[in-house]
């Protein structure tokens, strides 16, 4: 059935978003039009429509910063119900007062956030895989304070800005197969320059990849591919899923090669045939060619 | 004859006061005892792990199933066959999990003889539907270990060096039938290098000891079905590397995805490979997988391109071994009263309820015990460590 109607579904969609300051620093230079406050109101309007569709829907948004990740919503300091919160909540336009709540608090966590962290160094990639281990975590927790009889299917969408990474492949590799056993889909919108490493997490989880023609329309992209989830999807005409590269890189020239030579012990994997490996220094059997027996001629030599 | 000391049977210690091991609290429930011996129970898996041991990745792995008579038992629920299998399908889904790049054939013994069910593949499918289909087969007659040995043996003997060669029997019956002497063939098994471990569904058995302590493999037997299904994951693991296996470089190919639409221009539409012996119509598809050396059609990964003998991985195959290689170093354990300061577990927000505590000895970062089950079992790497930017 499309929409579930029982109460007995929870679905939970966590939202990282990048928020690397030199990047964001640099595109508010470039296109005034489109910066980091634009961004999250799109983010806020899509974690406000994934809310409103059931009552049972939740919703976590983490911020994925230089050095740390950092959780806006829900914050560790507020509870539902809570008086003090009061204040903030009273929503001047009538608005369902989670959505507020929650928008009040999504804009109040950022804002300190990057007032207060300081930015060491000016690297300009991101360190998505930590985001993605915390968000993991969340949803763990969340699943195993479930009621009895009640289910829930989860999915993470990642919204990138700057470029990837290389260092962290192999974190990020074991956050992607940590994802797929718990069946949970990664979503992936990229604003800036494609990322191999998404890609990857996309097609092995499952979700879906999309490289934004336009970043002024943020919030219609999210709404229109990102809002359904994966029951709802195949009944939709969605952007196809793209090409993945999954060719290996060699270790020792960083080259994508389609045919390579593995260790047995390490697994790495190297382009050209070498007697001892360079990861773990074991040396190799050498295949030598066999040698073949002249064969007895049967024909008497002419005499 | 045996030159190892037979370690005491239970029955030979004196009486084991399980009792005593239960206190109750002020109230008189039981509850905590129970929760601490089950919490120790899930460290004790997390703590064990073989770390700076080389192992062997690339394993061909046999299960031999007993199907004889024995197997109507029904102390497992439905019966012990329908049991084993279903638990199969779960260990052969687990294993390929864990071990992409290795094979599994899966062999039956009954009425005094062995066949095979399925060759030696990297494709789980092949497998589950196999296991699926062998519920309905009469259990008929006596296992014979010899005979599904020496099936196994006239495979793995060709297999090279530097892959692993096991063989996992689940026996059910007390006897077996063999054809000739079988410590014979348990010295041959010694000089081939494989290694044979069995997990048994009755009793001990003498032979199967002498086997599995000759070949250097586990013996087990079961106490009930959760039991069983903890030993059949045992063996998921990689085992620790033989010393003598040998290490080589192995040439694999890494074929790139082709994915095509009618709408493209020079797309033609080609068979699978894998798809040509099936009895069921091969179909022409457009997409696929083409092997580099000889541009073979394949629509599934892992497999071993028939044309040109080159093994074809992807990427990622590989790097779901990687966490064998790098384990996480185990996490220190303290009680809670030590950390006043943040009482929040820093991956996953929750408030830190329980009695102690874990911290990451290189960021000294605080995870509770649920967040630490699940980073050691499923996510191979801190999430706070992985903030930083060394190479990895």
């Amino acid at each position: 059935m499309l929409f579930s109607l029982t109460e007995d579904e929870l679905n939970l969609l966590v939202i990282v978003v990048d928020v690397n300051p030199i990047w964001w620093g640099q595109q508010g230079q470039r296109e005034p039009q489109f910066t980091l406050s634009k961004c999250l109101d799109a983010v806020m309007v899509m974690g406000n429509a994934h809310m409103a569709m059931t009552r049972t829907n939740k919703l976590a948004v983490i911020a994925s910063h230089c050095q740390d990740s950092h959780f806006l919503y829900p914050s560790k300091s507020w509870k539902s119900g809570d008086s003090g919160g009061d204040e903030a909540s009273s929503s001047r336009d009538g608005k369902y007062e989670l959505l507020s709540v929650a928008n009040n608090l999504i804009a109040e966590e950022i804002r300190s956030i990057m007032a207060k962290t300081e930015v060491t160094g000016n690297s300009t990639d991101t360190l998505l895989a930590g985001s993605l281990a915390k968000a993991l975590c969340y949803i763990h927790r969340f699943s195993k304070e479930l009621e009895v009889g009640q289910e829930m299917k989860s999915r993470i969408l990642v919204i990138k800005a700057a470029d990837d990474c290389a260092l962290q492949y192999m974190n990020f590799m074991n956050v992607i197969f940590a994802a797929q056993k718990q069946n949970i889909l990664i979503d992936a919108c990229v604003l800036d320059s494609d990322s191999g490493l998404l890609q990857q997490a996309c097609d092995i989880t499952g979700g879906l990849y999309l490289k934004i023609p336009q970043k002024v329309a943020l919030a219609q992209y999210l709404l229109w591919v990102f809002l359904p989830d994966s029951e709802q999807r195949s009944q939709l005409v969605l952007p196809p899923p793209a090409h993945v590269d999954y060719r290996a890189a060699c270790f020792c020239h960083r080259n994508l090669i389609e045919i390579g030579y593995v260790c047995s012990v390490c697994l790495s994997i190297f382009c050209n045939f070498s007697p001892i490996c360079t990861t773990c220094e074991t040396a190799f059997k050498i295949q030598l060619p066999q040698m073949v027996k002249p064969k007895k001629k049967k024909l008497k030599q002419a005499a | 004859m045996d030159e190892e000391p037979e370690r005491a049977k239970r029955w030979e210690g004196g009486y084991e006061r399980t009792w005593e091991v239960l206190k109750e609290d002020e109230s008189g429930s039981l509850k905590a005892t129970v929760e601490q011996i089950l919490y120790q129970s899930r460290r004790k898996r997390v703590t064990q792990s073989h770390a700076q041991v080389r192992l062997g990745m690339m394993r061909h792995l046999y299960v031999v199933i007993d199907c004889s008579r024995s197997m109507e038992d029904q102390d497992l629920k439905p019966n012990r066959l329908t049991s084993t299998l279903k638990l199969m399908e779960g260990f052969v889904d687990e294993y390929f999990d864990q071990n992409p790049i290795s094979q599994v054939g899966i062999i039956i013994t009954k009425n005094k003889r062995a066949e095979k069910l399925t060759e030696l593949a990297g494709n789980p499918k092949k497998h589950t539907a196999a296991l699926k289909k062998a519920v309905d087969t009469s259990c008929v007659g006596e296992p014979s270990l010899y005979n599904s040995l020496s099936l196994s043996i006239q495979t793995l003997k060709h297999m090279p060096g530097h892959t692993s060669r096991e063989i996992l029997i689940i026996l059910s019956s007390l006897t077996t039938c063999d054809p000739a002497n079988i410590y014979e063939l348990i010295k041959m098994l010694k000089s081939l290098k494989v290694r044979v471990s069995v997990i048994g569904l009755s009793a001990e058995v003498r032979v199967c000891t002498v086997l599995t302590r000759e070949t250097g493999g586990s013996y087990h037997v079961i106490l009930d079905e959760s039991h069983f299904k903890e030993l059949l994951m045992l063996h998921v693991k990689p085992p620790p590397a033989s010393f003598s296996s040998e290490c080589s470089l192995i040439r694999m190919g890494f074929p790139q995805h082709t994915v095509a639409s009618l709408s493209d221009q020079d797309v033609k539409p080609s068979f699978s490979m894998s798809h040509l012996d099936s009895s069921s119509v091969p179909a022409l598809s457009l997409g696929g997988y083409f092997c580099p050396q000889c541009h073979a059609k394949y629509t599934e990964l892992p497999v071993e391109c028939k044309v040109c003998g080159l093994t074809l991985v992807s990427a990622p195959h590989l790097a779901r071994s990687f966490h064998h290689l790098f384990p996480l170093q185990v996490f220190i354990e303290s009680p809670v009263e030590d950390f006043l300061e943040n009482r929040f577990c820093q991956a996953c927000q929750g408030q830190l309820k329980d009695k102690n505590v874990f911290a990451c000895p290189s960021c000294r970062s605080v995870f509770c015990v649920e967040c630490d089950l699940f980073i050691h079992e499923s996510l191979h790497c801190c999430p706070c460590c992985i903030h930083s930017r060394s190479a990895t």
